[in-house]
């Protein structure tokens, strides 16, 4: 083990693999230092590895009714969490519904902060008339309230997750455009961008290469401010009848479903809006700690 | 033979509906294997002649001639393998978040020359650094260090011409030799035609063979070294450029 | 007469990997003269000056035995002791005007800034006041650059409104850090003069700090030598052709000069005692 880590922590590594294994080590140890990163990384294992062992873990089925259990509060016995309206086991729900949560946040991780980076960092780099028109369409999707386009986008494409998901990202991807364009004005007249483009490289190669590493923090840190949102968006949708529909456990469902209750039964929408709280919580905690991890000049310090 | 030749070039800005002209009807030949110095003050458009030759500004007027050949807009991969450049700030000029690794087989990847692993090592021996730096990040390393590797990373596509903005003028005193011994070394081993600019008389002096002084975009005068060193100048504004360096004589 | 003693002055920063020396035991005396501090970077001489009016930020942490500034125990002085002399009494110059100067406000304002709030001049007296301060500069037409903001100046032009700025209340020590190293080097002769005649003209105390050991010579008297916080050489500057140390030797014939031998430059060999 020890002479692992003295080759993963050699400061003049010899290969290719041995430098990007030691500087995802060096990452690693970056990330452990800082304790709420740690915290935000364990609340995502946690959520990865409860959605993984759901059926294990769940103490009942997650749909099935039982209407003679309905309303028992948290903490009495066989249902520490309470049972909902229709006398279903709330930690149970919360189990399986973690796994729509996580599937949704990495549907909308995988598409929106892409497209807005791809979008922004070409606007930023090529300017004139490719910026305008980039950004003019990029206006038009801000200028809409985001709900709004989701439902209408929705309407077209007919309910159900898989195109909620789709919605929620076309509506979430120009504020990382904006982000992604501003960075590469910045970074595109600086001397290293010139040394490469002397250096023969093609757009596609800047873009990609040299461009997005300097944009991607900024990024990063935005998704992970957003996540509460999009769960929170998804769960409107699931509620107005056009995202996750009944009986899946989805979270935001959940709490919408609680609404009625809220006064007599406060742990049906309680529990699950606690759990998107603390996923949420999570994620930005991790996204902090890896905006630092990203960056290699802070190693030095 | 004339390898780099300059003609009547032009070079204006558009900045806020203004037009700036930079570089006024400057022409200028370098010579093979020649070292060939560009010297003025902040603003007279020295610099800006690089980058032009580098397609890094627009030209508005004239021609410049690599070789005998028209240069091609844009330059294009086999102009990169003949024309480098060293930046003046090499704080400024490696990308902050790429190793000296990934920095100096960039260009053998774009040309899609093999053999990398062997040619950064040779690399970063030939400019005198050594190999366990090969993984480190840029802010891992002193200015001279990283002025190295910007020279490394010139040479990787082996050209013939070096064109050299103010390339000590970030470092301190004994960095500078430093790097003046390195370039010239350089020069010396693999035949290389330097184009440099510099505000500092006694740097070009030391580096140049023959020398243009430049004044708000446009050329003063040329002179051989030799002149330079006796003061034989035409012009006042070389004369008095020649008496505030006056310091710098041996 | 002595202006500004200074004893075993230490500077330390404490970082992640313990603290750091920056300056190690700096001692000098400096009556109505030019001092000129000269070093490569990293070798504390800013550090040094900016000591001088407690201008080091935590965790940088300055000790010293005795500094002294006209009878004022300037380790002791309060904070309000120490905003009275910054500007007025000790002034600093830093090397790049773009920096110094507020860019979202006219010179002539924050020229007359000052001298309304603090001495409570009337506009007019303040602004006849200003003008004759960028008057003693040379600066041709003052009134066109008393109404121009600072990015409508040439690097010059800025350095010597910032010169302007910080004699307009008469101080008895000027402390600038690199003032010429930005500017050209016809300009850098001009605002050298300027600050020449001042110096002689008002009696100022001067500390020059500089990486250029050529331009420290000519200009000013006295001159102290700093290698990794350390004085490592003081002398006369019309002695420092004739420098001992090595590492002064060194820095001065490393520099190319115009109609030397085109071959190798001397490098600069360090030596590991020097630093001790």
């Amino acid at each position: 083990m020890t002479g692992v880590i003295t080759w993963l922590r050699d400061p003049n590594p010899t290969s290719r693999a041995q430098a990007r294994f030691g500087q995802t080590y060096m990452g690693f140890l970056r990330l452990r230092r800082n304790h709420l990163a740690m915290i935000g990384l364990t609340i995502s294992v946690v959520l990865v590895l409860m959605s993984i062992f759901a059926p294990a873990l769940a103490p009942y089925d997650p749909i099935a009714q039982n209407l003679s259990d309905r309303f028992i509060p948290p903490l009495s016995p066989g249902h520490w969490l309470g049972t909902d309206d229709f006398g279903r086991d709330i930690w149970s729900r919360i189990l399986y519904g973690s796994r729509i949560t996580l599937y949704i946040v990495l549907l909308v991780i995988l598409t929106a902060p892409v497209a807005g980076l791809i979008i922004g960092t070409v606007a930023g780099y090529f300017g004139g008339w490719t910026d305008r028109v980039l950004m003019r369409i990029t206006d038009i999707f801000l200028a809409f309230p985001k709900l709004i386009l989701a439902l209408a986008l929705v309407a077209v494409l007919g309910p159900g997750m898989v195109n909620a998901v789709l919605a929620i990202a076309l509506t979430s991807w120009p504020p990382y455009a904006r982000v992604a364009r501003a960075e590469t004005l910045t970074v595109r007249s600086s001397d290293y961008i010139a040394a490469v483009r002397l250096q023969g490289a093609g757009p596609v190669r800047i873009i990609f290469g040299h461009i997005m590493p300097m944009c991607l923090p900024s990024v990063i840190i935005r998704v992970t401010l957003d996540m509460a949102g999009v769960i929170l968006t998804a769960a409107g949708l699931g509620f107005l009848g056009l995202g996750v529909q009944p009986p899946l456990p989805e979270w935001g469902l959940m709490v919408s479903s609680g609404r009625k209750f809220l006064f007599e039964q406060w742990w049906v929408s309680t529990m699950p809006g606690l759990a998107i709280f603390i996923v949420s919580l999570g994620f930005n905690l991790l996204g902090d700690g890896l905006r630092d991890v990203l960056d290699p000049r802070s190693s030095g310090k | 033979m004339a390898l780099i030749e300059v003609d009547n070039l032009s070079v204006t800005f558009l900045t806020k509906g203004h037009r700036v002209r930079a570089v006024d009807s400057v022409s200028l030949s370098v010579d093979t294997r020649e070292s060939f110095g560009l010297v003025g003050e902040s603003g007279s458009g020295k610099s800006t002649i690089l980058r032009a030759i580098c397609g890094l500004a627009p030209i508005s007027g004239g021609a410049i001639r690599i070789g005998g050949e028209p240069v091609a807009t844009p330059r294009g991969k086999a102009f990169s393998r003949k024309v480098q450049m060293v930046f003046q700030d090499p704080y400024a000029s490696l990308h902050p978040r790429h190793t000296i690794d990934r920095t100096l087989s960039e260009p053998l990847a774009i040309h899609g020359i093999g053999d990398s692993d062997r040619r950064v090592m040779a690399a970063l021996a030939d400019v005198g650094l050594p190999t366990g730096f090969r993984f480190r990040y840029p802010h891992q390393l002193s200015g001279g260090q990283r002025q190295r590797v910007a020279i490394a990373r010139a040479l990787m596509l082996e050209p013939e011409i070096l064109l050299l903005d103010e390339p000590t003028s970030a470092l301190d005193a004994s960095v500078q030799a430093e790097t003046l011994n390195l370039l010239s070394r350089l020069r010396e081993e693999r035949g290389l035609t330097f184009l440099m600019v510099s505000h500092d008389l006694a740097v070009i002096d030391h580096m140049c063979d023959r020398v243009l002084v430049m004044q708000h975009g446009r050329a003063v005068e040329e002179f051989p070294r030799a002149d330079l060193a006796a003061g034989r100048m035409k012009t006042d504004y070389a004369r008095s450029l020649f008496a505030a360096s006056a310091e710098r004589m041996g | 007469m002595t202006l500004l003693n200074v004893e075993n002055l230490r500077v330390t920063f404490r970082t992640e990997a313990g603290p750091v020396e920056a300056v190690r035991g700096v001692s000098f005396n400096l009556g109505r003269e030019r001092l000129g501090i000269v070093g490569e970077s990293g070798s504390g001489k800013t550090i040094t000056g900016r000591s001088v009016l407690r201008l080091i930020r935590p965790p940088g942490k300055i000790l010293a035995d005795r500094m002294e500034f006209d009878g004022i125990d300037l380790t002791r002085a309060d904070e309000k002791t120490m905003r009275g002399l910054r500007g007025r009494r000790i002034a600093m110059i830093m090397q790049d005007p773009k920096y110094s100067l507020n860019p979202v406000m006219k010179v002539g304002a924050q020229l007359t800034e000052g001298l309304r709030q603090r001495d409570g001049m009337s506009a007019a007296d303040a602004r006849k006041k200003a003008i004759e301060a960028l008057e003693a500069v040379q600066i041709r037409a003052p009134e066109r650059v008393m109404e121009a903001y600072p990015h409508e100046l040439s690097g010059g032009m800025g350095q010597r409104v910032m010169i302007a700025m910080m004699l307009i209340p008469g101080p008895d020590l000027l402390i600038a850090d690199e003032p010429t190293s930005a500017l050209d080097v016809t300009v850098q002769a001009e605002v050298l003069a300027i600050l020449d005649g001042l110096v002689r003209d008002r009696g100022m105390g001067l500390i020059f700090i500089s990486h250029d050991l050529r331009l420290v010579a000519r200009f000013c008297d006295r001159v102290l030598v700093m290698y990794k916080g350390k004085i490592v050489e003081e002398l006369a500057a019309r002695d420092l052709m004739a420098a001992k140390h090595p590492y002064t030797q060194g820095l001065l014939n490393c520099l190319p000069r115009i109609g030397g031998s085109q071959g190798p430059l001397p490098s600069l060999d360090r030596d590991a005692a020097w630093a001790l």
